[in-house]
């Protein structure tokens, strides 16, 4: 279980998040409008920026965890993977995730490359393990990252907007694969696609005014849409005309 | 086939190195160790070819190293500043006058040394402020810091006498000269050192070479370790320049070529970059010495005339 207590964040002079106070027992998911802060709150769990207040895991405190045991811990998959390297293959990259598991300064085990096989094979992008990074489509990056977490073989897995660049069939590939892990992982889901988000079926926290409102079942009715998004809705469709 | 031919070339080239020169020595006259060809092989050509050698690993991966942290492939210690840091640290020494030794290493050695250190800490700290600005803005930061250094060092030419001046001139047109065996193995180890520490930490840097944020998602201390990096780079950097003067080009482009040359990730890419380095070195060192002119090419000038257009065929030569 995570717990965030008192959590405050800034950039600059600006606070984007203001005493956070949250359980997250099993599943999660975020929403709230741009600019709302969800990514924000999600990086700060995985220490990605600076943050005042304590995030406890399990009751313990992740300040005095190294950046290791945390990897073992929390995976975060971003919307879009921005790579330098023009020539790291996926099998490579899978391979990555074993890093938190691996003795320093030695070459991953063969059973470093058994889980990042299965993680592949699970993801059914077998086929893609040489080709590089960069020529993937979105669709197929997504999977990658989803691998690559998988073999990290984290508890916790972060999905940051997943469906953000992607066309209907490959959100509903994604969206079934996030729906898969949550039978043996914690899914905490950041997005904007109510589909998605209704689909997945979390627990929902919407961020507003740098706090957070929490729902349960009521969160999709038509007019409490309303009230969050400023929209009209049709379902969780929202209006344009 | 490529690669086969360029290892080849690199390899002959390398190995006939220290038999070309002012005067062409001949095998029988080197194992002759009475004869003259036995000093001048062992005491002049092979120091200056394995200093030559240990120069070229020392910037190839120095540059491979930079490129891989900051994620940008102009970056290299020259482009930050560290070698014109060295320069103008030997050029304070030279207007100085300072001719005498310190430890056994000459006092230009080690005023260059002091200004390629100093360089990198002032960029440690000045690199404080530009938190969340990005890799660019060290690049540009580095860049500024080269131009200072440059107008600084014009003000030591416009005091200096004729001679002084001149001695500045040839030091930062750079030069693998060396005489005796001390500064290619001072060199040696420190190359050593450092190509161990890169290989070390191979796989951290395969991760830095996605992005900052998945390598520290994935487990690496990422402030920790490009401290680590940067100082032991810095530090081989600074000992070869202060040495032999800023040697441009190497670092930039040695990478990129072996890179081009195999398209595989960065952790299979750091032996082959070191020797592939060190060898075109000797290479382009031996060509200086052939060429029949008054005194030798500075050894920066051929490295650019062989690296850019060779370095421009595998931009253009490179298939989708």
């Amino acid at each position: 279980m995570i717990e965030l207590k008192n959590i405050s964040c800034f950039y600059g002079k600006n606070t984007v998040l203001e005493n956070i106070n949250l359980k997250i027992p099993n599943h999660l998911t975020i929403l709230g409008v741009n600019g709302s802060g969800k990514s924000t709150l999600a990086k700060t769990i995985c220490d990605l920026i600076d943050y005042d207040g304590e995030i406890f895991m399990d009751e313990v405190n992740l300040k005095k965890l190294s950046l290791k045991q945390k990897a073992k811990n929390i995976s975060y998959i971003p919307t879009k993977l921005e790579v330098y390297d023009r020539f790291i293959s996926v099998d490579e990259f899978v391979l990555l995730g074993r890093f938190s598991h691996k003795e320093s300064f030695f070459s991953y085990t063969k059973q470093d490359e058994k889980i990042r096989d299965e993680s592949i094979k699970l993801l059914n992008i077998t086929h893609l393990k040489n080709h590089t990074l960069n020529s993937l489509s979105s669709g197929e990056q997504q999977l990658a990252l989803i691998a690559s977490a998988l073999s990290q073989q984290s508890r916790t897995i972060i999905f940051d907007e997943p469906t953000a660049n992607l066309d209907p069939k490959n959100s509903k590939i994604i969206a079934n694969h996030i729906k898969e892990l949550k039978q043996n992982h914690n899914i905490i889901l950041i997005t904007h696609d109510l589909h998605l988000a209704q689909y997945i079926d979390n627990e929902i926290a919407f961020i507003q005014d740098k706090r957070l409102l929490h729902f349960q079942n009521d969160f999709f009715k038509e007019s409490n849409l309303f009230r969050l998004y400023g929209v009209k809705f049709d379902g969780v469709e929202p209006q344009y005309d | 086939m490529i690669k086969f031919t360029v290892w080849f070339l690199l390899i002959v080239v390398t190995i006939a190195s220290p038999f070309f020169g002012a005067v062409e020595l001949n095998l029988n006259d080197v194992l002759d160790s009475t004869n003259l060809a036995h000093k001048i092989f062992f005491e002049i050509r092979l120091p200056r070819v394995v200093f030559a050698f240990f120069a070229g690993v020392v910037l190839s991966l120095g540059g491979l190293l930079f490129q891989t942290l900051f994620r940008n492939a102009l970056m290299t210690p020259y482009t930050l500043g560290v070698s014109s840091g060295a320069v103008l640290g030997a050029g304070i020494a030279i207007k100085l006058g300072l001719g005498g030794l310190f430890l056994g290493l000459s006092a230009i050695t080690v005023f260059g040394f002091a200004g390629a250190i100093f360089t990198v800490f002032l960029l440690f700290y000045l690199a404080y402020f530009l938190k969340g600005m990005g890799e660019n803005a060290l690049l540009l930061l580095g860049i500024a810091l080269s131009l200072f250094y440059t107008s600084a060092l014009m003000i030591v030419f416009y005091m200096g006498d004729a001679m002084q001046n001149d001695i500045l001139i040839r030091f930062t047109m750079g030069s693998l000269s060396v005489i005796s065996w001390q500064n290619p193995i001072m060199l040696g180890v420190v190359a050593t050192i450092l190509s161990c520490v890169i290989y070390l930490y191979r796989f951290e840097l395969q991760l830095f070479s996605i992005s900052n944020e998945h390598a520290i998602l994935k487990g690496v201390d990422v402030k920790k370790l490009t401290l680590l990096l940067l100082g032991v780079t810095s530090f081989g950097v600074g000992t070869l320049v202060s040495i032999s003067g800023p040697i441009g080009f190497i670092g930039l482009i040695i990478p990129h070529i072996v890179s081009k040359l195999y398209t595989q990730s960065i952790n299979k890419l750091i032996v082959k970059t070191a020797i592939f380095g060190g060898m075109f070195l000797v290479g382009c060192d031996t060509i200086s010495r052939v060429l029949n002119t008054q005194s030798e090419l500075p050894i920066g000038i051929i490295t650019s005339l062989i690296g850019a257009p060779f370095f421009i065929y595998l931009i253009i030569s490179e298939k989708k």
